[in-house]
């Protein structure tokens, strides 16, 4: 995998701010896009446009098909289904959709959502409200000093508002009540890889017919994903993650479960009769796809998958790899100086790009400002995670995210800027 | 560096009027739920103009030394003046020049003021 090469394809990564070159170290919450996909887009408007489906003129069969394209590649990129794969607005939208459906029509009280402490808030809120309304339990797997998940603990328990959550290692929180595990593939704060075949299977053990849903807003731009061996039932990300336009995102979901879930929301192209008493459902997957979608989005995000499958997803995940692991010893060395304090797993081979530290006495957001006038893009903040934050017993965390175009160059210039930071506010 | 004017710094490392203040009139704590910060402001009224503000709290250089500004600025001001403040007072007493990202974090202290003097 040639970096220089890749890095020409990103129109902005040739930017100054304030004079420096641009080092953008903040994909985990959105990535650059290649010319191509931003080309893809512009060409599409300047060319094609027109209402899909239900046009007979030409432009809106060439629009239909090319939608029916990106479809089949997203569907061919994690090995699924063309009527398996929803298309949305994001990952948090994929994950409501399950739990307005799916969660509404299975979950009962006395019934048990696991989630685990790395979740994201989108891949939380959604089950702890639904737990709430439902009566049913919410447990939360706890995360190591390391950020690994508990394997076995000490189990709290909390109760407000008629919510009990239940927290502890895997083994304290596995019975036969469990109808739904959400889980994250990825942390979006930590970076760390969650086996969740193995986490899967577990509680398949004691609650055969449990769930599970992932939340791949992490993973799916990060490395390969089959979902015939992820070992899920659900699996949830979002488009302008991996290298697509913001708005368009994606629901896998497991074609006999999505065929029995009613939809999520109603209007046009999602029916197969309406009469003035009532109405039947179309085929997936447009039975949840109501209303004109996001056209250009969708031919954008085939355009982003065709990008990466011609990099090569595992040459992507060895890249950002070999890239987290020189981060690390970098970082370790000012760690060492008493200059920073690094959160995560330090093994590169069970965590992503996702590189989270705090500068000794700085505020996380002083920190990013500081590095922003070097022109160094990081994230600062809870990061929509606060959950998981707060338990490292910080309000805030700095947070550096890698991905392919990122340069060991970058990580040496992010590691002497962040020496600068102290001396601002000595 | 300019990231931060030397203003800011000051404020930043020497607060004005930190710590608790004994029997205050009013007194409440604002928080920023999304980074953590938090600003406990204490004030001694005078015929319906603050005559006295102290301030605890931890937060980022911003929210530190807009909290340490505005109680020096405050003084004096009763809830229309105090309104009619704004949060373009609080950009303009910082220095003019404040990244959307950061608002919140510069006026949390004046937010707090605001739901105290109503």
């Amino acid at each position: 995998m040639d970096v220089n090469k890749i890095r020409a394809d990103f129109p902005i990564l040739r930017r100054k701010i304030k004079g420096n070159d641009l080092v953008y170290l903040d994909s985990g919450a959105t990535s650059q896009k290649p010319e191509i996909v931003i080309e893809t887009m512009n060409k599409f408007y300047r060319e094609n446009n027109a209402n899909i489906y239900r046009g007979v003129y030409e432009l809106s069969a060439e629009s239909t098909r090319m939608v029916d394209e990106a479809r089949a590649t997203v569907a061919a990129f994690i090995g699924a289904e063309f009527t398996e794969v929803v298309f949305v607005r994001n990952a948090s939208e994929a994950i409501n959709l399950v739990a307005y459906t799916w969660g509404e029509e299975n979950i009962k009280k006395g019934d048990a959502i696991v989630v685990t402490r790395l979740e994201h808030h989108s891949n939380f809120l959604p089950w702890q409200v639904l737990c709430r309304k439902k009566g049913a339990e919410l447990r939360v797997i706890e995360v190591t000093k390391e950020g690994l998940l508990m394997e076995e603990g000490e189990v709290k328990e909390f109760e407000k508002d008629g919510l009990k959550v239940k927290v502890g290692g895997i083994k304290d929180l596995i019975d036969d009540r469990i109808k739904l595990l959400a889980v994250t593939g990825v942390s979006n704060v930590l970076g760390t890889i969650v086996n969740v075949k193995d986490l899967a299977g577990k509680i398949k053990q004691k609650s055969p017919g449990a769930k599970v849903l992932v939340d791949g807003a992490q993973m799916v731009p990060h490395m390969k994903v089959d979902i015939k061996k992820l070992g899920a039932d659900f699996l949830a990300f979002s488009g302008h993650k991996m290298l697509g336009p913001t708005g368009i995102g994606v629901l896998w979901g497991k074609k006999e479960l999505l065929e029995k879930m009613k939809p999520f929301m109603y209007g046009g192209e999602m029916i197969n009769e309406v009469t003035l008493t009532g109405a039947s459902w179309a085929e997936l997957p447009s039975k949840f796809e109501a209303g004109t979608p996001d056209i250009a989005g969708i031919i954008g995000l085939g355009a982003a998958v065709d990008y990466l499958k011609d990099v090569g997803m595992d040459d992507i995940r060895e890249h950002e790899k070999e890239l987290t692991g020189y981060a690390l010893t970098k970082l370790a060395e000012l760690e060492k100086a008493g200059l920073i304090t690094v959160y995560g797993v330090r093994d590169p081979e069970r965590r992503g790009g996702a590189i989270p530290f705090n500068v000794e006495g700085v505020h996380p957001h002083d920190a990013a400002q500081v590095l922003d006038s070097f022109g160094i893009a990081v994230r600062s903040g809870q990061h929509c995670a606060a959950p998981l934050v707060t338990s490292f017993g910080v309000p805030a965390m700095v947070r550096a995210t890698l991905y392919l175009y990122n340069t060991k160059e970058e990580i040496g210039y992010l590691t002497e800027k962040i020496k600068e930071i102290p001396k601002v506010f000595a | 560096m300019s990231t931060y004017k030397e203003e800011i710094i000051d404020h930043y490392k020497n607060p004005r009027n930190f710590g608790e203040m004994k029997d205050p009139d009013l007194s409440l704590t604002e928080a920023n739920t999304s980074c953590g910060d938090m600003v406990k402001i204490f004030l001694k009224m005078k015929d319906g103009r603050i005559a006295k503000m102290k301030w605890q709290g931890v937060g980022c250089a911003i929210s530190t030394a807009a909290a340490s500004m505005l109680s020096e600025v405050a003084v004096g001001m009763n809830r229309d003046e105090m309104e009619e403040f704004g949060d373009k007072g609080v950009v303009k007493m910082l220095g003019g020049e404040i990244n959307p990202g950061r608002l919140k974090c510069a006026t949390l202290a004046y937010v707090g003021l605001l739901k105290l003097l109503k």
